[in-house]
Order: structure tokens, then C-alpha cells, then sequence
């Protein structure tokens, strides 16, 4: 390998981990401040996708635009799954199996209202966006992956905006680390679940509809991205929203380069033995390194 | 506003439960304006769990709870919080990955507080020099002395009428402690009424006004502090004596 491959293999990571940031973002603030495990997340990414192909097709919207749209859309759908069904669960400081069967369980629904509204073809949706690349040097970049990446970044930037300026993203904070301590300084855990599962669902329903300009997409579209999203936030450390992108940006290191040796097919085999790795080495996530230094110093 | 003489905080006949065990059993007590009561009694006895439900982090099994005079029962956690009843919980409960100063912003989050946090900050920066110093460090960086003023502090950013303190004294060094009463009753000198739990007698009976004890759940006895520090079963029971 010279060192323009390295340096296009190091660019094409950056811009993967970007959209893998938002992707998995959402399932910790469920996690955060829930202690529940969504994993509908991935029937959430596949009705995003199907969302920006829809207002596409039918309205003309451009898919970036659809995916800005999708965010406010899924926000509201999350807060209405909330109000019917979540907020039923017993209330724990960690995952009940009521909660976990009941989000696999709507998985299974979503993915089958999928296959009743869509079939089961696979659709991609092409913009003159889709093939046309920059060149920057001795790169050459995709100009919807770096569309894509822009959004990410910037959806994961005001995130960490409003986790560090606004009460609301104190109170996510308080309640991911103490959730006892929050009732006592007078939080509605209530309606903070509300909000931050339609957080979660908006993020989820977002990434899903970016992927849609760089993926073909059918009803069993999130599996994947649901698994690269535990993976990613076992490595960020489950409850740190910085850890999370570190975790996403590792992911995508290892997944863009280990095609360089090892047979596509085999990439989930290396995302998991990463995910075993790091229960083994690093349980806290790359976050407790982090804070031990922060500890320290 | 409560009719003259009312108490400011009062419990009539508590009846509280972890799930089908009961812990308390029928227990009343009042808490007057600027007063500061104590609730003493052995590990087991009910005081945690008492102040827990007064919070409304624990549901009433029966019995009613009235702040000026207002039924408060059935009144979720973050209500009571917003109605200036807070409760400083035992083992400090901080959030140990934020800074001091966020974990003191965070206590005045109810809503009509927000606009007083600079206020309210500066006022506990003024009592505790120490968490000023520290105001960007981790909480799970302090010591226990300073988590516990931190606790303190942020519930002080609530703006308490009702201040209920669980155990505030436990795990510190003695030096530590005696500043902990102090910085109490610095609190109560400026008007807080101060509901106490505590497992040191000796300071309690020093500071309170009146005095409820507590025996496996039920009140065993009640009294001014000063008249319970002279009597017998008091002295031989709590005060080694």
C-alpha cells in the first residue's frame, strides 16, 4: 500500500465514522437516560430510508433535504411510541427483559410494515449527487459521502451544543449518570424519557435516511447498522456521547482497512471479535480511559 | 399560606413500605417554620425511608403529608422539589462526571429558579470558599467533605423552605463533621427549616429544637432536645451514658 491508499483509506474512515456517529448516538440517549436497550433502532433506520425515498419520488425533495426533514418527523413518531407503548415498562436502572421483548417486538413489526408497504426489492434512490466525485490533491472524494459526513457532523455537534449548554441536556446528563439524583433537584423523569426517546427515534430516523443516499435499502435495512451501533457503543462506553464517536471512528478504522486483507464477507466477523475484545480489555469503553486521565491529572 | 400556628411540614400517620415489607409504621411528626427538627433512632428504624417518602421518591402506603397545610400526598417528586421541599440524601448522590458547578447549576433546575442560578451560585460560593476553588473539577474527584458540601450546596440552589438532611455527617472525620454542623446551622440560622436525620446524637440534641425518636418504624418518643437530653432512657440508649 503507498501512502496516497493509506490516506484515501484514512479519509474514507473519517467519513464513515461520521454517519456511524449519528447512527449509534441515539441508542445512548435511549440508554442514557432510559437504561433501555432500543432495539427497534434499526426498523427506525430502515422507515427513515423509506421516508426520504418517498418524499423523493412523490414530492421531489431532494434526499438531503428529506433526511434534514426526517429528523423533526421521527422526533414526533418516537414521542407517540413513547406515549403508547414505552412508557408502560417498568422503570429500572438497567435493562428488564419486558422492554427488551417489547422493542424486538416492534422491530419485528416495523420490518414487516415494511415489507407490506414496500416489497421486498431493493431500492436506492440516485440523484446527480450520487456518482459525482472532487478531487482534493491526490484524492478523490464521493461528493454524496462527504454531504452525508457534513450532516453527521453537524447533527452530533449541536447534540453535544445542547448536552453542555441547555437544561434539557443537563437533565439528559443527570439522569444517564444518576437518575435518582435527578428526581431529587426536581426533574420529570417522565417527561424526559418522552423527549429523549423521540430524541433517540429522530437520530435513528435520520441516520437511516443518509445512509438511503449511499445504500440500496429494503425492509431489513437497519440489521447491520444495528449491530455496528452496539458495537460501536460497548467501545464508546455506553453512556458517554464522546466515547461514542471515538467508538465509531475505531469501527470504521478497522472496517475500511481490514478489506485490505480480509474478504469483504468477513467484515461483521471483524466488528464482532472487536466487540468481544473490548468486553474483554476495555468493559468501561474507550470513555474510561478518558476519565481515568481525567482523574489523574 | 398556611393559617398562623400551622406547621410548615407535617406527617400524620405515615404508613411506608419497600414493595410488602412495611417500615414505617403509623408515624406522625410537624416541623414549624425556622425550627430545626430532628429524627433519631437506630440503623433499621425508618428514618431514611420516612424522608425518602416525604421527597416523594417512595410512595405512601397511608397516612398524609402537608406542606403549609397543602396535602402534598399524591404530589410527584419533582413538584415537591419545585415547592421548595428537598431533600439532601444520605451516601451524597452527586453526578460524579460532571463539574462542581454543573452539579450545583443542576439543583436549580425547576423552572422558576432558572432565572436566579447566578444568584443562588454566587450565595453558595459565599458559604463554601472550597467549592468555589474546585468549581470545574469532577464531583467524583472531591473528598468526601467536599461531595458533601457539594450536596448540600445543590440543594441549597433549590431554594429550600423544607431543608431535610439524611445523615449529613456520616463517613466524615470528626473535624469534618463539627464543620458540617456548623455550616447547618448556618442554614438554619438564616430561616431554612431543617428537617434532620442523624445517627451522631450527641450533636443532634445540641441543635435541634425538638426531637422524634424512632424504634423499628414507630415513634418511641418525642420532646424538646433540651428535655431529651436529660432523660434517662435517651442518655443510656443514644448517648452511652
Amino acid at each position: 500500500m503507498g501512502v496516497i491508499d493509506v490516506l484515501n483509506l484514512l479519509v474514507a474512515s473519517l467519513l464513515l465514522a461520521g454517519i456511524y456517529t449519528t447512527m449509534s448516538i441515539g441508542m445512548t440517549i435511549i440508554y442514557g437516560v432510559m437504561k433501555i436497550i432500543n432495539l427497534a433502532h434499526a426498523g427506525f433506520m430502515m422507515l427513515g430510508a423509506y421516508f426520504v425515498y418517498e418524499v423523493f419520488n412523490r414530492l421531489g425533495v431532494h434526499p438531503i433535504l428529506g433526511a434534514l426533514l426526517a429528523f423533526p418527523v421521527f422526533f414526533l413518531l418516537g414521542m407517540a411510541v413513547h406515549w403508547l407503548l414505552v412508557r408502560w415498562l417498568p422503570v429500572s436502572d438497567q435493562p428488564t427483559l419486558p422492554s427488551l421483548l417489547l422493542l424486538f417486538g416492534l422491530w419485528l413489526v416495523l420490518q414487516n410494515v415494511g415489507y407490506a408497504a414496500w416489497g421486498n426489492l431493493d431500492r436506492s434512490i440516485y440523484t446527480d449527487m450520487t456518482l459525482a466525485t472532487v478531487r482534493l490533491g491526490p484524492l478523490t472524494l464521493s461528493v454524496v459521502q462527504l454531504v452525508v459526513f457534513t450532516v453527521a457532523v453537524i447533527s452530533v455537534v449541536l447534540l453535544q451544543f445542547m448536552l453542555t449548554r441547555t437544561w434539557f441536556g443537563r437533565a439528559v446528563r443527570a439522569l444517564t449518570q444518576n437518575p435518582f439524583a435527578g428526581q431529587l433537584v426536581g426533574i420529570d423523569t417522565a417527561r424526559m424519557s418522552r423527549l429523549s426517546f423521540g430524541l433517540g427515534i429522530a437520530f435513528a430516523g435520520l441516520a437511516g435516511a443518509l445512509l438511503a443516499s449511499l445504500y440500496s435499502f429494503d425492509p431489513d435495512f437497519g440489521r447491520p447498522f444495528l449491530l455496528r451501533s452496539f458495537v460501536i457503543i460497548v467501545l464508546g462506553g455506553l453512556e458517554s456521547f464522546t466515547g461514542v464517536a471515538l467508538g465509531a471512528l475505531i469501527l470504521a478504522l478497522v472496517e475500511t482497512f481490514s478489506v485490505q486483507f480480509v474478504p469483504a464477507g468477513y467484515q461483521m466477523a471483524i466488528s464482532f471479535s472487536l466487540l468481544v475484545v473490548a468486553l474483554l480489555v476495555l468493559p468501561g469503553g474507550v470513555a474510561s480511559l478518558i476519565e481515568r486521565r481525567g482523574r489523574t491529572t | 399560606m398556611p393559617e398562623p400556628g400551622a406547621p410548615l411540614l407535617a406527617a400524620e400517620n405515615l404508613e411506608i413500605a419497600y414493595g410488602a415489607v412495611q417500615v414505617v409504621w403509623g408515624l406522625s411528626f410537624q416541623v414549624s417554620q425556622g425550627q430545626v427538627v430532628a429524627l433519631i433512632g437506630s440503623n433499621g428504624a425508618g428514618k431514611t425511608t420516612t424522608l425518602r417518602a416525604a421527597a416523594g421518591v417512595l410512595p405512601l402506603k397511608g397516612g398524609r403529608l402537608l406542606l403549609a397545610g397543602e396535602d402534598i400526598s399524591s404530589l410527584p417528586a419533582h413538584v415537591r422539589v419545585a415547592r421548595g421541599l428537598i431533600l439532601v440524601p444520605e451516601g451524597r448522590q452527586l453526578w460524579p462526571r460532571m463539574t462542581v458547578e454543573d452539579n450545583l447549576i443542576l439543583g436549580a433546575y425547576s423552572p422558576a429558579l432558572r432565572p436566579r442560578v447566578g444568584d443562588n451560585l454566587a450565595r453558595v460560593y459565599d458559604m463554601f470558599p472550597r467549592l468555589k476553588e474546585r468549581r470545574t473539577q469532577l464531583a467524583g474527584t472531591l473528598s468526601g467533605g467536599e461531595q458533601q458540601m457539594l450536596a448540600i450546596g445543590r440543594a441549597l440552589m433549590g431554594e429550600p423552605r423544607v431543608l431535610m438532611l439524611d445523615e449529613p455527617s456520616l463517613g466524615l472525620a470528626p473535624r469534618l463533621v463539627e464543620d458540617i454542623f456548623r455550616f447547618v446551622r448556618d442554614i438554619a440560622a438564616q430561616g431554612v427549616t431543617i428537617l434532620l436525620v442523624e445517627q451522631n446524637v450527641h450533636y443532634t440534641l445540641e441543635m435541634a429544637d425538638y426531637v422524634y425518636v424512632l424504634e423499628t418504624g414507630r415513634l418511641a418518643l418525642e420532646g424538646p432536645a433540651a428535655e431529651l437530653r436529660e432523660n434517662d432512657y435517651v442518655r443510656k440508649a443514644y448517648l452511652g451514658a
